[in-house]
């Protein structure tokens, strides 16, 4: 018989660097521990991570307003299997924060250790040492209410 | 007639081998180029539309929205159109028919490309438009395409390395009067291009344009709203697209015919009967140095063959009688493959409106043509575009601004903070269909199979279940020899992320006998690279039968016909893939 399946696959490596808002944001991350955004007077919203324009008006932006490190949980998810479907051996909760003093909201994994997560709480980041200029430079959110805080 | 569309404003990043910006940002800083150069803001355009090339290249699935901030597209009609290459050029007419259809009075078109991401090579990228079970098993490499088709070019009309590669040499040199270039060089010479690497015979590395990273925009407007915001628009006048067969080896590589489809509908509409007096200025796509002249044929502005005597006699100079690519095109300003398309429609606007500064081509130009091409060597786009006799301004720089875009070192690409690096890693099952899973059962058998239409004739090679001409079934399955002629052939001397191959490989497109035009794509082996010529009779060499399990890989190679020609076989570098059979 002939093959009735071709084996093939699509391989293609990228190495993707941040642009010039990321690594701004990165670099307030790796060096200072704070969260960067940009915010547009006209259309008066704050973004974070930090912008070099605006998506509304295209006005430039500085990437250099400081946000957080608190902010308010504004949905999360507890996700128990991986890419492949596959159970985790430990479930991972998820959430979007919005750090005081932005408009949008970021994608950060949730420390929580006893009891779920509640949308509107108050929540801090926790920052890991050192750090190289990455995402995972924050190990996550932790509830303020834990003692988290200053 | 159709409602008037003009372009009223353009604007571009720089073109970079490797930018710090994302792609985002690269579309956003000609987005607002574009719009200042008319004095607009976001505001007052009411749908944009996006172009770029395979999202392969900058690694992110789905670019259109990915990039819809920095085209300006926040809660608008949007949409994102691709024709491979084409694309760049495509983009300008999605621009037009969306204006033309009155669902707009202002609209931006963008283009953007980031090719720098695509590790080790962009090449790799491209791999997946081969066919994926008759083609891909040979290892082919991108660079192959264009060698065959060049190669065939330079054989059907007795064309000389030489004649080709003076036209890198007029774009380099052009470029370096654009602000925007990333490989403009006022001192080359044919003998640079002449003595580069070979890649793939006859291509060679100064054949080639530059990988890129870069981004334009343009704004279009409707008649009264272009009246209302300049007194010097640039009218597009006529547009016109085209495909051709997607089995590529079918086609006659030595002439564009999607090229010249796609410009007499264009043409056609611009009213342009003779286009040799009517167009005084032309942006043909350039990726590699034979295609201008390909595309200038196409385009009807030369006889067939006859364009590379044209260039050298200087007619396509910037100051000759048809100035082409006085921007300095792909192969010197660069080559992020939809931006790069857009440039060319940039450039016409900068051309027409006497707005190009040290690239202004002499005299007053009132009609230009841009073509771009692309999908698997296969579409046409083209627009041609007028300033209807309207004044000239005086002699402005342009772009009229120091386009930006912050150019990295491999140093500082390797060692950026914050980057990521990935691997996509996506893994298929392909079904062979029933033409070509009968075809692989011949294959096994040593038997090679064709399926002939009676409607047009034809014995087809790749066999196939419709004819894609007549639109019907195929009415049967002939067994054809295993004898043929090499239409066109490479030879091969890198891998297709540029590492040198001990041997050369010598691809070829063989017809074989009693099969009707063009042919199919595989290997020759068992002949010096130096003997091998268009037009000499192979014979297919099989592996033993209990080696052969359905793949086009049972044929191992083509060598040729007569004795005295065949060399103890050196090495056929095909790469093999494993084959899973069914119980
Ligand atoms: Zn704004």
């Amino acid at each position: 018989m002939s093959p009735t399946k071709i084996p093939g696959e699509l391989s293609v490596s990228f190495r993707y660097t941040p642009g010039v808002g990321n690594t701004a944001f990165f670099e307030g991350l790796r060096d200072r521990a704070v969260f960067l955004g940009s915010r547009c007077e006209d259309c008066g919203v704050t973004s974070v991570p930090a912008r070099i324009f605006c998506e509304r008006c295209l006005a430039e932006l500085e990437p250099s307003l400081e946000c957080g490190p608190e902010g308010e949980l504004v949905s999360w998810t507890l996700v128990r299997v991986d890419v492949d479907d596959q159970p985790l051996e430990r479930p991972v909760t998820y959430g979007l924060v919005r750090l005081d003093g932005a408009d949008t909201v970021l994608l950060h994994r949730l420390l929580h250790t006893g009891g779920e997560p509640a949308i509107g709480e108050r929540v801090r980041a926790v920052f890991t040492s050192p750090r190289e200029g990455s995402m995972l430079d924050v190990e996550g959110f932790a509830p303020v209410a834990d003692g988290a805080g200053p | 007639m159709s409602p008037r569309v003009a372009v009223v404003g353009a604007g571009m990043s720089r073109f970079v081998r490797r930018a710090q910006e994302t792609g985002k940002e690269l579309s956003w800083i000609a987005t607002r180029e574009a719009l200042a150069s008319c004095e607009l803001k976001l505001d007052d355009v009411d749908a944009v539309c996006l172009t770029s090339a395979p999202d392969a290249f900058d690694g992110v699935h789905r670019k259109g929205d990915y990039l819809a901030d920095g085209a300006g597209a926040w809660a608008k009609p949007y949409m994102r159109t691709y024709v491979g290459g084409g694309s760049g050029v495509f983009t300008a007419i999605q621009g037009w028919y969306t204006v033309a259809s009155g669902l707009a009075d202002v609209v931006v078109c963008v283009a953007e490309e980031k090719m720098s991401s695509c590790q080790p090579h962009p090449q790799g990228a491209f791999l997946t438009i081969f066919d994926n079970i008759l083609e891909r098993p040979l290892g082919p490499n991108l660079l192959w395409i264009f060698a065959l088709e060049m190669q065939r070019y330079m054989q059907a009309y007795g064309l000389d390395k030489r004649d080709i590669a003076q036209v890198a040499v007029k774009n380099k040199r052009n470029a370096a009067e654009h602000p925007a270039a990333l490989l403009g060089q006022a001192d080359i010479t044919v003998e640079d291009v002449l003595g580069s690497e070979t890649l793939a015979w006859p291509v060679q590395r100064l054949d080639v344009s530059p990988i890129s990273d870069g981004a334009v925009a343009i704004v279009m407007a409707s008649e009264d709203a272009a009246k209302r915001l300049t007194d010097r628009p640039v009218w597009i006048q006529g547009v016109g697209w085209n495909l051709d067969t997607t089995y590529w080896t079918n086609r006659d590589l030595a002439y564009p015919e999607y090229v010249e489809n796609a410009a007499r509908m264009a043409y056609g509409m611009a009213g342009v009967n003779e286009p040799r007096k009517e167009i005084q200025v032309a942006e043909p796509y350039d990726p590699f140095d034979y295609k201008e002249l390909h595309h200038l044929e196409g385009l009807l502005l030369f006889d067939r063959g006859k364009a590379p005597e044209a260039a050298a006699d200087g007619v396509t100079a910037r100051d000759g009688d048809l100035p082409c690519c006085p921007s300095g095109g792909l192969l010197g300003v660069g080559n992020p493959i939809a931006a790069a398309g857009l440039m060319k429609i940039a450039e016409l606007f900068w051309q027409l409106r006497g707005e190009a500064g040290a690239r202004q081509v002499p005299g007053t130009p009132e009609r230009g043509v841009a073509q771009a091409w692309g999908d698997l060597m296969q579409v046409g786009t083209v627009v041609v575009m007028g300033n209807g006799g309207g004044p000239l301004a005086t002699a402005t720089q342009s772009p009229p601004f120091a386009p930006r875009a912050t150019s990295l070192s491999d140093q500082e690409f390797r060692s950026a903070t914050g980057a990521v690096e990935q691997r996509l890693d996506t893994r298929y099952e392909w079904d062979p269909g029933e033409a070509i899973g009968a075809v692989l059962d011949g294959l096994r058998e040593q038997r090679i199979l064709a399926t002939t239409c009676i409607s047009c004739g034809r014995t087809l090679v790749p066999a196939r279940k419709f004819c894609e001409r007549c639109f019907r079934p195929t009415d049967g399955w002939t067994e054809v020899p295993h004898t043929g002629t090499v239409e066109t052939f490479s030879i091969c001397h890198v891998t297709w992320d540029m590492r040198p191959l001990d041997e050369p490989q010598i691809p070829a497109v063989i017809r074989l006998d009693g099969t009707s035009e063009g042919g199919f794509l595989h290997l020759v082996g068992e002949v010096a690279p130096d003997d091998v010529r268009a037009g000499m009779q192979v014979e297919a060499v099989w592996k033993p039968a209990g080696e052969r399990v359905g793949s086009i890989l049972d044929i191992e190679y083509f060598r040729p016909l007569e004795p005295e020609l065949r060399r103890e076989l050196v090495a056929v570098a095909a790469v093999e893939l494993p084959v899973e059979i069914a119980p």
